[in-house]
């Protein structure tokens, strides 16, 4: 990916650049943009060529997923949604039901996927939401709440429960009975369109249902999940690489004490801090993305490692920056002020830091051993 | 993990599926299984476990695990685990031809 230009067309990435500061503080991105980038096959960019997407593997849709959370983590946010819809229809969808929605998704219709509730979030086994079928459609009611993009969304994938299982039903935002409520000031991901998304009376074609069939929820929830938790991993990696690229330039140019602050050691020792954190970042997102071209089981938790250190260093690292440039940076919409706000947000989402280190202590305690599984027995 | 990843060689023997699948679980677990061990209410899996499993059996026998077969009932045993393995390799081999 290094080597190769960035997917989509240039003039949209010099605006996304350009006014990711101003979409911040307007607490939306226009809806021309997204449509763009999304017919330009980037929101979801590892959807296949045969539905109209780019193909890109893990490795250089994480790190095209880093290039947009280093301009803009709202966009980033959209991504991630886009791509975990995406994700899901592939994964749990019928070959049906790839050809008819997946296109969309490379198309320029925006999605997200619903799952937390308001007594469900860590907890997502408390969800409440109902599904039933009713002749040759299906029913939904319940709450969903902080949905990412949800408020920019042409279709929602609902996870909902019905019978003993669950099921991830496809619903046009336009369907009757689905009202939309943007989350009025979020604190990080301004732009990102987190809204609550309720469902009343939904009614829809049982062909919606991805797979036809209830599964069980926490194959569903694990499944859709680990898309997301590399994606917003990846964004963490951008939220350090933007930070970086800022105070780099800063403490470069900036003069105090007769010398760039840069020279300072305190200053320095920051700098370092911040390097290392991307460094960190990238190496685990790496790891984690090999396991996934490799098909390898150690996919799942280098996943949970991946996010849980990403987010970690991100908030240390975006920490360290805003301390590094000070009022330069400490204005809402500034490229380091945002990074601050959000990457505390991703240590929060996905799989709060709690949840995934249970996960990782689980393993640990489990195995007895590293993440990484010896491959020599294939 | 994408479904259409054909990785490995497909060893058909059920013996030896269920070899392979128990010596995998001993690998994460440390704890050899019974090939009728119920995985989840022992303790062994959790969710993340299962998906583990589900990608394990996706690489090593060259199945697409789609969504209508992330049933938990699939993955409760390691015996339900190289049913399903001989499934989906039966299938595979109808529509191949």
């Amino acid at each position: 990916m290094s080597d190769a230009p960035v997917p989509g067309h240039r003039d949209v990435w010099d605006l996304v650049r350009q006014d990711a500061g101003a979409w911040d503080t307007a607490g939306e991105i226009p809806r021309t943009v997204l449509g763009e980038l999304g017919a330009a096959g980037v929101l979801c960019a590892e959807v296949h060529k045969q539905y109209g997407g780019l193909g890109l593997t893990s490795r250089d849709s994480g790190e095209l997923t880093a290039h947009a959370g280093s301009l803009c983590s709202s966009l980033r946010s959209v991504m991630t949604s886009q791509g975990m819809a995406a994700w899901t229809i592939q994964r749990l969808g019928t070959a049906e039901q790839r050809a008819a929605f997946l296109p969309q998704l490379t198309g320029g219709r925006l999605a997200a996927v619903a799952f937390s509730e308001p007594d469900a979030g860590s907890d997502l086994g408390a969800m409440s939401t109902r599904a039933h079928h009713d002749g040759d459609s299906v029913v939904l009611d319940g709450s969903k709440t902080w949905i990412t993009a949800a408020a920019y969304a042409d279709l929602i994938v609902v996870i909902a429960r019905s019978g003993d299982g669950a099921v991830a039903v496809v619903v046009p935002s336009g369907t009757p009975g689905v009202r939309i409520e943007k989350v009025a000031h979020p604190m990080g991901c301004r732009a990102a369109g987190h809204a609550q998304v309720h469902l009343e009376g939904v009614r829809v074609p049982a062909a919606n249902v991805l797979g036809g069939t209830a599964l069980a929820l926490p194959f569903l929830i694990t499944t859709a999940l680990a898309y997301g938790r590399m994606s917003v991993a990846w964004g963490c990696v951008g939220i350090l690489r933007g930070c970086l690229a800022a105070v780099t330039e800063h403490a470069a140019t900036r003069r105090q004490f007769g010398r760039p602050i840069g020279e300072h050691q305190l200053v320095a020792r920051r700098i370092a801090e911040l390097y290392a954190s991307e460094r960190i970042a990238t190496g685990v997102c790496r790891e984690a993305a090999e396991h996934w071209e490799a098909g390898s089981p150690s996919l799942v938790i280098s996943t949970v490692l991946a996010k849980h250190v990403s987010a970690t260093q991100a908030v240390q690292g975006s920490a360290s920056a805003l301390q590094t440039m000070a009022s330069a940076a400490a204005v809402d919409g500034h490229v380091v002020a945002r990074a601050y706000r959000d990457a505390k947000l991703m240590e929060v989402i996905e799989g709060s830091s709690e949840i995934c280190q249970l996960e990782l202590a689980r393993h640990a305690l489990a195995t007895g051993r590293t993440t990484a599984r010896k491959e020599s027995a294939q | 993990m994408t479904p259409e990843q054909h990785t490995a060689k497909a060893p058909l023997d059920t013996d030896a599926v269920i070899d392979q699948i128990t010596r995998f679980v001993a690998e994460e677990t440390r704890t050899a299984p019974d090939a009728d061990q119920d995985l989840f209410t022992t303790g062994l899996a959790n969710s993340m476990f299962a998906m583990q499993l589900v990608v394990f059996l996706e690489q090593t026998y060259a199945v697409t695990v789609a969504g209508p077969d992330l049933q938990l009932s699939n993955f409760r045993t390691v015996k339900s685990m190289a049913a399903l393995v001989g499934r989906l390799q039966a299938q595979a081999a109808g529509t191949d031809v």
